[in-house]
């Protein structure tokens, strides 16, 4: 194995990553790595540090001190172009309609796939000929999933996508979600709240806690040893 | 082409078992009792997947696991299909059978029932 495909294999590292806001400290030491291909769950209560560290991850803030490297790359505007960002109370163009909205999508993201988009719309039920303004929560959610996914970025991040949701919106995304990712070739990290229903879909989940890190551990290893993620998730925030 | 199934499991999830383990049994009871037919043709792993909302290693495991069973066979690009083979679809019922035989002895055993008593009551005389 040659040196580029082994950096391949690492979609997410960070090591040591410390944020702080003014004299509050966001995020302590945090290590992590996340392997090339995973459906990994970033899983903690309000407040945890997971929206800061997505958010650094993307690449958009840096920590104070500490390394963020994805694909091997430090994070940062090198890098964007790697990362599918879906960040917590995003709000799209309320002006627009969704069908204005993904054209402009397309002509700013170079690695927009028409196909891919059209396909989504269908399986998301995307409303396009209303204003983003006059959409549904769950509406403008689906919208705002479509233009992650419809990018060609291997790595995906999710802040928090369900937050506000209805049920048969969850539903669309969750399966949206996976089968865009069933052939392996994307990673996705997912802030998420609703534990019980999204750990079908984790291969691994990272549990962060007053902004401290610990993961990721292998549902299905928790699972043989008769623990769901969530009586993992009570046993770690007990 | 093998007519497309419109099979889809029906699975309640108990998150604190393997959820392989879980879509196995019950892949093996639909098969049992015919709501899954020989040579039908199963869902793509993506699809599976998508529908249940669960991982897709989930689904690729259970698949590998019946087809390591021979319950399940992959014809390579044409996809995953049930057995045609009826003798190992009724071995798998034995299995079935068998195995909820071992675990109401060990029930009974439990609870402190010999075998001959645990017996006696399946023909109506305990």
């Amino acid at each position: 194995m040659n040196a580029v495909q082994r950096q391949d294999a690492i979609a997410v590292h960070c090591r040591n990553v410390s944020m702080k806001i003014r004299k509050k400290t966001i995020l302590h030491d945090v290590d992590l790595t996340i392997e090339s291909g995973r459906i990994v769950g970033l899983l903690g209560p309000n407040g945890a540090g997971k929206s800061t560290l997505l958010k650094m991850i993307s690449g958009l803030t840096k920590p104070v001190s500490g390394e963020i490297r994805i694909f091997g790359q430090p994070a940062g505007v090198g890098t964007l172009d790697r990362v599918a960002f879906l960040p917590d109370r995003g709000k799209l163009p309320g002006w627009l309609t969704g069908a204005e909205w993904l054209q402009f999508a397309a002509s700013i993201y170079p690695d927009w796939n028409r196909e891919r988009a059209r396909y989504l719309v269908e399986a998301l039920k995307v409303n396009l000929d209303t204003r983003i303004s006059s959409q549904s929560r769950g509406e403008e959610a689906r919208l705002q999933l479509l233009t992650c996914l419809a990018r060609e970025a291997p790595l995906i991040l999710l802040d928090e996508p369900f937050a506000g949701v209805d049920l048969l919106s969850r539903e669309k995304i969750a399966s949206s979600v996976v089968a865009d990712l069933a052939d392996g070739h994307r990673t996705l990290l997912m802030a998420t709240h609703d534990i019980r229903e999204m750990e079908p879909l984790f291969d691994q989940v990272v549990f962060i806690h007053e902004g401290w890190a610990s993961g990721p551990e292998s549902v299905e290893i928790l699972r043989q040893s008769g623990r769901s993620v969530e009586t993992r998730y009570k046993e770690v925030f007990a | 082409m093998t007519e497309e199934s419109l099979w889809y499991p029906n699975v309640r999830i108990d998150p604190s078992r393997p959820l392989y383990e879980q879509f196995c049994e019950q892949m093996r009871a639909d098969i049992a009792r015919g709501a899954l037919q020989l040579g039908a043709r199963l869902p793509s792993v993506r699809d599976l997947a998508a529908w249940l909302r669960v991982n897709p290693n989930t689904v690729m495991r259970t698949y590998q696991e019946l087809e390591r069973g021979k319950l399940l066979v992959t014809h390579r690009g044409q996809g995953t299909f049930v057995t045609d083979d009826a003798r190992i679809v009724e071995e798998s019922k034995r299995d079935i059978a068998r195995q909820a035989v071992a675990e109401l002895r060990a029930r009974a055993a439990s609870i402190g029932l010999t075998t001959e008593q645990l017996w006696l009551l399946g023909q109506g005389e305990g």
